[in-house]
C-alpha cells in the first residue's frame, strides 16, 4: 500500500506540491466560508435587534401620541376654562370652554395676547403679583373681576399651578378658571341682607328704647309741672294758705326723684346690655370685614394681607361693634393711602395673642403715616386729616374698644405708614398663641 | 243743674293726683280712676262734665274705652292725653269722635281751656238732649186726633180747611186746637211750628 502511495508519489513528483496547495487552499476557503457564515449570522442578529428596537420605538411613539390625544380630548371637552400662560401673561393655549369664558370667537382672539386684556383694571396689579408667585413655584387660588372681549363684566376664580419642563424649570402657569359671578352676587346679597338686618335690629332697639325712656320720663315731668302749676294758680288767686303747699311740694320732690331713678336705670341698662358680649373668633370677624371692604380696597388698588394668629382664644365681644371698628380702621387706611397717592398700597391685618388674656388686632398701612405731633389726637372727637372727614370714626372706634375693656393706640409704622393696634379681652382660658401667615387675601 | 265733674282716667297715680291738683285750682270737681275698667264700673252717665283720658294704659287703652262708650251711646267729651310720638294715635281718636287731645308735656292753661270748652260742649249737648226728651214727652201727651190737627195747623191750614179735611166741625177743630196749644205750652202757631221742627230733627 505504501508502495502504491510511494509509487504514485514517484509517478507524480510534481503533484505533491499541487496537493499541498490544494489542501491549503481548501482549508483557507473553508475557514473563510465559516467566517462568512458567522458574520452573516451576526449581521442578521444585529438586523433583527435593530428592527426589534425600531418597532419598540414606534409603539412608544404611538403610545405617546395616544396619551397626548387623550389629554387633549379631556382638556378640549373640559367644561371649565383651562389655559397656559407665559410669565409675561401671554396666553399660550386655551381650551374651547376658555374661549367661551372670555367671549372669544376663535383661538386667535386671545392666544398670543396678554391675559390682562380681560382683567379689570383695578385687579391688574394683584393679578401680576399672583402670577409672580405662581412662577416662583406657588400653587394658588385667586379671584378677580374680568372684563371679557365683549365687555361683559364677570367674577372669575382661578386655580393656578406652575408648569415645569423636564429640567424642572417653570415655563408656564396652568390655570383653571371658572365664572363665579352668580355665586359672588348671591354671597354679596346675603351679606348685605345680613348687615342690613343687624343694623335695622340695632336701630329699632335703640328707637324703641328711646321712645320708652321718653314716655317714662314724661310721666314724672308732667306730674311735677301739674303740681307746680296748681300751686302757682292757687297762690295767685290767694286761694291757699302756706301750709297747703307742703303736700303738693312733697309730691314734686317725689316725682323729681322718680325721674332720677329712671335715668339711673337707663344708665345701668346702657352700661350692661348695649354690648351683646359673646365669645367670638377675632379671625372670623377680620375675614368677614375684609370680605365686605374687599371691593372698595380693590377700587383703591389696595392689597389687604391677613396674618391671622392660629389657635387664638375667643374674645368677649359684640361682633357687630368690632366689625365696625375694623371696618373703620381699614377704610381709614385705604383713604389715607389714596389721599397721599401712595405708590404701594397695602393694608396688613395681624391678629395675635397679647398677654395672658387678650388678643391684639393690628391694622397697618403703607400710607404716609401720622405726624408725631398729632398722633395722640387721632382718637379725639372731630379730629380729622381728611378734607371731607367729620372726625368721628376713630373716636367711635375708641369708645367701642374701651367699652369692651380694651385699649387702642396708633403709631407710625417702622416702614412708614400707620399702625393701629387694639386689644380685646378673652375672658376665658388663655390658649397657646403661635403666629403664622395664615393666608393672603387678594 | 248738676255741677260739672272732670273725670280723670290714668294708670299713673302720681299723674292722676297732679291733674286733680291742677284742675281743682280752677274750682272744678274732679274724680280720678286708675283704669278704664274702674271708670266703666264707677261712672254715672248722668253727671255732666268731661273725661281726661290717657291714651296709653295697660289693659283697656284709652282708645278701647272711647269705643266702649260710643257703643253705649255715652257722648261725654273726651280729651286725650298722649305721650311723645303718639300723635298718630291721637289723630285716630279725634277721627273716632274725641273732643280734643293734648300732648305731654302740656301747657296747663291749654289743658284747662280745653277742659272748659269740653264742659261747655257737654252742657250744650245735655241741654239739647233734655229738650229732646221734653219735646218727646209733650208730643206723647197728645191724642191721635190732636196730633192730626197739630200736623195740619203746622202745614198752615185754616180751621175750616182742617175741619173739611178731617170731616169734623169747625167748632170741634177749634177745641182740639186749643187743647194742643195748651198741652204743647205754645203761645202761638209759630211756637208750634218750631217745636214740631225740633221734634222732627231730634
Amino acid at each position: 500500500m505504501h508502495n502504491e502511495w510511494s509509487d504514485a508519489g514517484q509517478m507524480f513528483p510534481g503533484n505533491d506540491l499541487m496537493w499541498l496547495a490544494l489542501v491549503i487552499l481548501g482549508g483557507t476557503l473553508t475557514a473563510a466560508l465559516i467566517a462568512l457564515v458567522v458574520v452573516l449570522a451576526r449581521l442578521q442578529e444585529a438586523e433583527r435587534k435593530i428592527s426589534e428596537k425600531e418597532s419598540n420605538h414606534e409603539s412608544i411613539l404611538d403610545r405617546l401620541q395616544e396619551n397626548e390625544y387623550r389629554l387633549r380630548t379631556i382638556i378640549e371637552s373640559e367644561p371649565e376654562c383651562v389655559k397656559l400662560q407665559a410669565e409675561d401673561g401671554t396666553v399660550l393655549e386655551i381650551n374651547p370652554a376658555g374661549l367661551r369664558l372670555v367671549d372669544a370667537n376663535q383661538p386667535a382672539d386671545i392666544i398670543g395676547r396678554k391675559i390682562y386684556t380681560v382683567v379689570a383694571p383695578e385687579y391688574i396689579d394683584i393679578y401680576r403679583e399672583n402670577m409672580r408667585r405662581v412662577f416662583a413655584g406657588e400653587a394658588m387660588v385667586y379671584e378677580f373681576r374680568a372684563i371679557t372681549l365683549k365687555n361683559r363684566i364677570a367674577w372669575m376664580e382661578t386655580h393656578a399651578a406652575p408648569l415645569r419642563d423636564a429640567r424642572g424649570n417653570i415655563y408656564a402657569l396652568l390655570g383653571i378658571t371658572r365664572d363665579i359671578t352668580e355665586h359672588k352676587q348671591s354671597e354679596e346679597q346675603a351679606r348685605r341682607h345680613q348687615t342690613e338686618l343687624a343694623r335695622v335690629a340695632r336701630l329699632s332697639t335703640m328707637g324703641e328704647m328711646a321712645t320708652g325712656i321718653a314716655h317714662e320720663l314724661n310721666q314724672p315731668l308732667s306730674a311735677i309741672a301739674n303740681f307746680a302749676r296748681g300751686c302757682i294758680r292757687r297762690l295767685r288767686s290767694g286761694d291757699m294758705s302756706p301750709e297747703d303747699l307742703a303736700e303738693p311740694l312733697e309730691e314734686v320732690c317725689e316725682q323729681a326723684e322718680r325721674a332720677g331713678e329712671i335715668l339711673r336705670h337707663v344708665r345701668d341698662f346702657v352700661r350692661k346690655s348695649e354690648l351683646q358680649l359673646r365669645p367670638v373668633d377675632v379671625n372670623q370677624i377680620v375675614r368677614s370685614v375684609v370680605k365686605f371692604t374687599d371691593h372698595e380696597a380693590r377700587q383703591h388698588r389696595t392689597m389687604v394681607r391677613l396674618h391671622l394668629g392660629a389657635d387664638l382664644p375667643k374674645v368677649q365681644a359684640d361682633s357687630i361693634m368690632i366689625e365696625q371698628v375694623i371696618c373703620n380702621l381699614v377704610r381709614n387706611a385705604c383713604e389715607a393711602m389714596v389721599e397721599a397717592d401712595s405708590p404701594r398700597r397695602e393694608v396688613s391685618i395681624h391678629t395675635r395673642g397679647f398677654g395672658n388674656d387678650e388678643v391684639e388686632i393690628e391694622i397697618g398701612d403703607t400710607g404716609p403715616g401720622i405726624d408725631g405731633t398729632v398722633i395722640d389726637q387721632v382718637f379725639d372727637q372731630f379730629f380729622t386729616t381728611k378734607p371731607d372727614g367729620v372726625g368721628m370714626g376713630l373716636s367711635i372706634s375708641r369708645s367701642i374698644v374701651e367699652s369692651h375693656g380694651g385699649r387702642v393706640r396708633a403709631e407710625s409704622g417702622g416702614s412708614g405708614g400707620t399702625v393701629v393696634r387694639f386689644t380685646l379681652k378673652t375672658g376665658g382660658q388663655p390658649e397657646r398663641n403661635r403666629e403664622r401667615a395664615d393666608s393672603i387675601h387678594s | 243743674m248738676n255741677e260739672p265733674t272732670v273725670f280723670i282716667v290714668d294708670d299713673d297715680q302720681a299723674v292722676a293726683r297732679s291733674l286733680r291738683w291742677l284742675i281743682e285750682s280752677v274750682r272744678l270737681k274732679v274724680e280720678t280712676f286708675s283704669s278704664a275698667q274702674a271708670f266703666i264700673d264707677g261712672y254715672d252717665a248722668g253727671k255732666p262734665g268731661c273725661l281726661v283720658l290717657d291714651v296709653r294704659m295697660p289693659g283697656m287703652s284709652g282708645l278701647d274705652l272711647q269705643e266702649r262708650l260710643a257703643a253705649q251711646r255715652i257722648h261725654v267729651p273726651i280729651i286725650f292725653i298722649t305721650g311723645h310720638g303718639d300723635v298718630q294715635m291721637a289723630v285716630r281718636a279725634v277721627q273716632a269722635g274725641a273732643f280734643d287731645f293734648v300732648e305731654k308735656p302740656f301747657n296747663d292753661q291749654d289743658l284747662l281751656d280745653r277742659i272748659q270748652k269740653a264742659i261747655a260742649l257737654d252742657a250744650d249737648q245735655r241741654g239739647k238732649e233734655a229738650l229732646r226728651v221734653q219735646l218727646r214727652s209733650l208730643f206723647a201727651g197728645l191724642t191721635p186726633r190732636e196730633r192730626e190737627v197739630l200736623d195740619l195747623v203746622v202745614e198752615g191750614l185754616s180751621n175750616k180747611a182742617i175741619a173739611n179735611s178731617l170731616g169734623l166741625s169747625a167748632k170741634t177743630v177749634e177745641v182740639h186746637r186749643a187743647k194742643v196749644m195748651d198741652k204743647m205750652q205754645a203761645r202761638s202757631v209759630s211756637d208750634l211750628v218750631k217745636l214740631s221742627i225740633q221734634n222732627q230733627a231730634g
